[in-house]
């Protein structure tokens, strides 16, 4: 399919009525499926089990949410972008939270909450210290002990709790948004808080960022 | 944590601004971002409170990776039709 539509023709026929409108939902539906298969292409492994036809048919209902959501926001669109590119970006939204679903869809969030924070210590404990001069092995558990420090003493317990599942367990945001029941700008907020309290902690302790990547990259 | 993963993590702890735009309005900018870009501006001068928020979020930058190479195979010609895509799922 050729999309020869420029953005007024667009934003023109989704705005009319009759078979001129349904002519351009009918593309724009063609269009954000393909761009909802395009990101299911790139992320097969998130689909494991599932057959074709079922993957089909999260796609279609990714471009059925996706036309449904760029029709309710037409009045949005600032034209600083081509019209297909502005729609093509709720249709890899919602298709990246439809697939991070169905990877994550068996796992327990409470179970691996309550198991995240034996984890961080686990990683606290960790001897990375092979091959590295005792000064920076030194330095190495300074670190670890100032962002062990802030984490267990600044942190709220929501930000450790986000922070655990995110960072040291990989949790899609997604995922963390639909076990909270909250959006994305909440997780987002909690998750710089937290970074802005550790990067104030190292600061306050004369760690500054090129010599602790240094040490850190220097243990790999 | 994988020593690779831990040094992306404390690059982020340091890269952290005390005012930093949210995923939504990241997601309002992103497409805008995506257009200069490929028009050869120079998207992280113009935006750079966008290219911050897509360092720090793994989430908006997977979105945005996936919108930028879709329109960049777009404009070269190579997306893949429907239904060679519909043929991409096993």
């Amino acid at each position: 399919m050729t999309n020869t539509r420029t953005n007024q023709e667009w934003l023109h026929d989704l705005n009319a009525s009759g078979s001129l409108q349904e002519a351009a939902i009918a593309e724009l539906r063609v269009l954000l499926l393909r761009a909802a298969l395009y990101f299911f292409s790139r992320n097969l492994g998130d689909f494991k089990g599932m057959d074709h036809n079922e993957i089909m048919q999260r796609a279609e209902d990714c471009a059925q949410d996706a036309l449904i959501a760029v029709t309710n926001r037409l009045s949005d669109f600032r034209a600083d972008s081509k019209f297909t590119t502005w729609a093509y970006k709720f249709a890899i939204n919602i298709a990246m939270v439809t697939a991070r679903r169905e990877r994550w869809k068996d796992v327990s969030l409470d179970e691996l909450s309550s198991s995240s924070e034996s984890n961080f210590f686990e990683w606290t404990l960790q001897d990375k210290s092979d091959g590295i001069a005792p000064e920076q092995s030194a330095m190495q558990v300074e670190v670890r002990e100032i962002i062990q420090d802030v984490i267990e003493h600044e942190l709220t317990e929501k930000q450790r709790h986000v922070l655990f599942m995110m960072v040291f367990n990989d949790v899609p945001m997604d995922e963390v948004v639909r076990h909270l029941d909250v959006n994305r700008n909440a997780i987002y907020k909690l998750l710089h808080d937290a970074r802005r309290k550790l990067k104030a902690g190292l600061q306050a302790h004369g760690i500054e960022f090129g010599e602790t990547l240094t040490l850190f990259g220097a243990s790999r | 944590m994988q020593g690779n993963r831990f040094e992306r993590w404390l690059q982020n702890i340091y890269k952290t601004q005390d005012q930093e735009i949210s995923c939504s309005e990241c997601f309002d900018l992103v497409s805008h971002f995506v257009e200069v870009e490929l028009s050869g501006e120079d998207a992280v001068a113009k935006m750079p409170q966008l290219k911050q928020h897509l360092d720090q979020c793994a989430v908006c930058r997977e979105e945005y990776e996936a919108l930028r190479d879709l329109r960049r195979l777009e404009n070269e010609g190579g997306l893949p039709s429907l239904d060679d895509l519909q043929d991409l799922i096993p």
